[in-house]
């Protein structure tokens, strides 16, 4: 009787033996690597209706963060400025500059500018800016050096394991209560412990439980 | 490294021309993926993909969000002309009109604020932030925005001018409140306490600079007893 497998196949078992781990740990590394938001979401840089340069304005002129982004400590929602605020100076400077063509024509209609947002949480997350800057969690922290950004990017994957990674030890993030805006602050040139900062009314202790941010 | 059954049913006298393009395949096949793929942080202009919707976006209004139902594409609707909620009535003319009585504009703070280092310490930090852009950290009208892009026209003022001194409390509240000339309202943007805070603020810069610092503490003095009588 011939054979009804030919010679070859003998090596399936150990060919399967040796690319299954290998085919596995591939799939692994794919989900790991490229199914993060690290991948997926960092590097957003979505281009704006107005060429609106941060750099310029907050960088090199150094308006502060809440002139513009003013319900941060009020509010869940760092809002994106109504056109008025565009133009509390642009009405005065710049007046005829085609790059605000839009921002002049927005004032004008009533109608929104169109701005792409760059940072969005998944709806089921809760998120709320005012704690987070009343705990003195710098704005650079999450979103990097707007300060230097000509097109704002995302830097910061704000996936849940990089929310957890400070929930559970914040202290790294903490920075004293006034410097909360300031983009330059830098811990490695001051040193900042919390627990000694006597503005600091009580301890910081954000939440790890599950209905902390899925409420 | 080719795999053993690949290698095995491989014909042998074929096995020196087929193995290279294999190994070229392979190789094509990386150079492939790591391209579609990418390395993280590589920048795009294209949304984030979500591999897994997971009610990543639902049904639901979030602020600033544009609801398609509604022609204005607000998810809040504008509550009827006229309407107030209750609580926000805002009848204390001192407080959110900065006026008497009367219907003058007040000099001092309103009862409900009392002046003391935090007020102070709230306005500076408020009039750096929405104040100093165009008049300056000092008051004196030469803000980082009238330095650049051909500067402003006309030029905001200097808060030291002769003509603001007697000006009461009431008048730089009001001027926050509802702008003068070119300078547009900060009503919106500024919350009613943090407004009699930066007044308050522009009080002290102006005294700060027209005092000695003996006869500064006097008045300062004076307005906190005046604002803690009704």
């Amino acid at each position: 009787m011939p054979a009804i497998f030919p010679r070859w196949t003998n090596n399936v078992p150990i060919a399967i033996g040796l690319l299954a781990p290998l085919i596995g740990a591939g799939l692994i590394f794919i989900v790991w690597y490229w199914f993060s938001p690290s991948y997926t979401d960092v590097g957003y840089r979505p281009e704006q209706p107005v060429p609106y340069s941060h750099k310029l304005h907050a960088g090199d002129m150094g308006i502060d963060c809440r002139y513009c982004h003013n319900t941060v400590e009020r509010a869940a929602h760092a809002a994106i400025p109504p056109t008025g605020t565009c133009m509390n100076c642009h009405d005065l400077v710049k007046t005829d500059s085609p790059r605000l063509k839009l921002v002049r024509e927005s004032m004008a209609s009533g109608e929104s500018i169109p701005w792409v947002r760059v940072h969005q949480l998944p709806d089921y997350a809760y998120f709320n800016h005012s704690p987070h800057v009343a705990a003195g969690v710098g704005c650079a922290t999450c979103h990097g050096r707007v300060d230097q950004m000509t097109v704002v990017e995302m830097v910061q994957p704000l996936s849940m394991g990089w929310c957890l990674d400070c929930h559970r030890d914040p202290k790294p993030n903490l920075r004293p209560l006034d410097e909360v805006t300031n983009m330059a602050w830098d811990v490695e040139k001051t040193p900042y412990d919390p627990d000694r900062d006597p503005m600091r009314k009580r301890k910081v202790n954000p939440p790890t439980h599950c209905s902390g941010c899925h409420r | 490294m080719l795999p053993a059954f690949v290698m095995a049913h491989t014909p042998r006298n074929a096995r020196v021309s087929s193995e290279a393009p294999t190994l070229r395949l392979g190789l094509v096949a990386v150079a492939i993926a790591a391209l579609a793929g990418g390395c993280r942080g590589t920048r795009s202009e294209d949304p984030p993909v979500h591999l897994n919707p997971n009610m990543d976006f639902q049904e639901r209004g979030e602020p600033q969000e544009e609801n398609p139902f509604f022609a204005d594409k607000r998810w809040m609707r504008k509550p009827p002309e006229g309407a107030v909620a209750v609580g926000l009535l805002k009848d204390d003319d001192h407080l959110y009109r900065g006026r008497n009585l009367d219907g003058t504009l007040a000099d001092a703070l309103p009862p409900s604020l009392k002046l003391d280092e935090k007020l102070l310490g709230r306005g500076e930090t408020r009039f750096n932030i929405y104040c100093a852009p165009c008049h300056g950290a000092s008051g004196h009208g030469n803000g980082p925005a009238t330095r650049r892009g051909g500067g402003m026209q006309p030029p905001p003022a200097d808060l030291h001018m002769k003509r603001l001194g007697p000006e009461p409390l009431g008048f730089f509240f009001h001027v926050i409140s509802n702008g003068k000339g070119k300078m547009r309202s900060y009503k919106a943007q500024i919350p009613v306490e943090d407004r009699w805070a930066i007044a308050a603020w522009v009080r002290t810069l102006q005294q700060s600079h027209s005092t000695t610092p003996v006869a500064a503490a006097a008045p300062a003095a004076a307005g906190a007893a005046k604002g803690a009588t009704p």
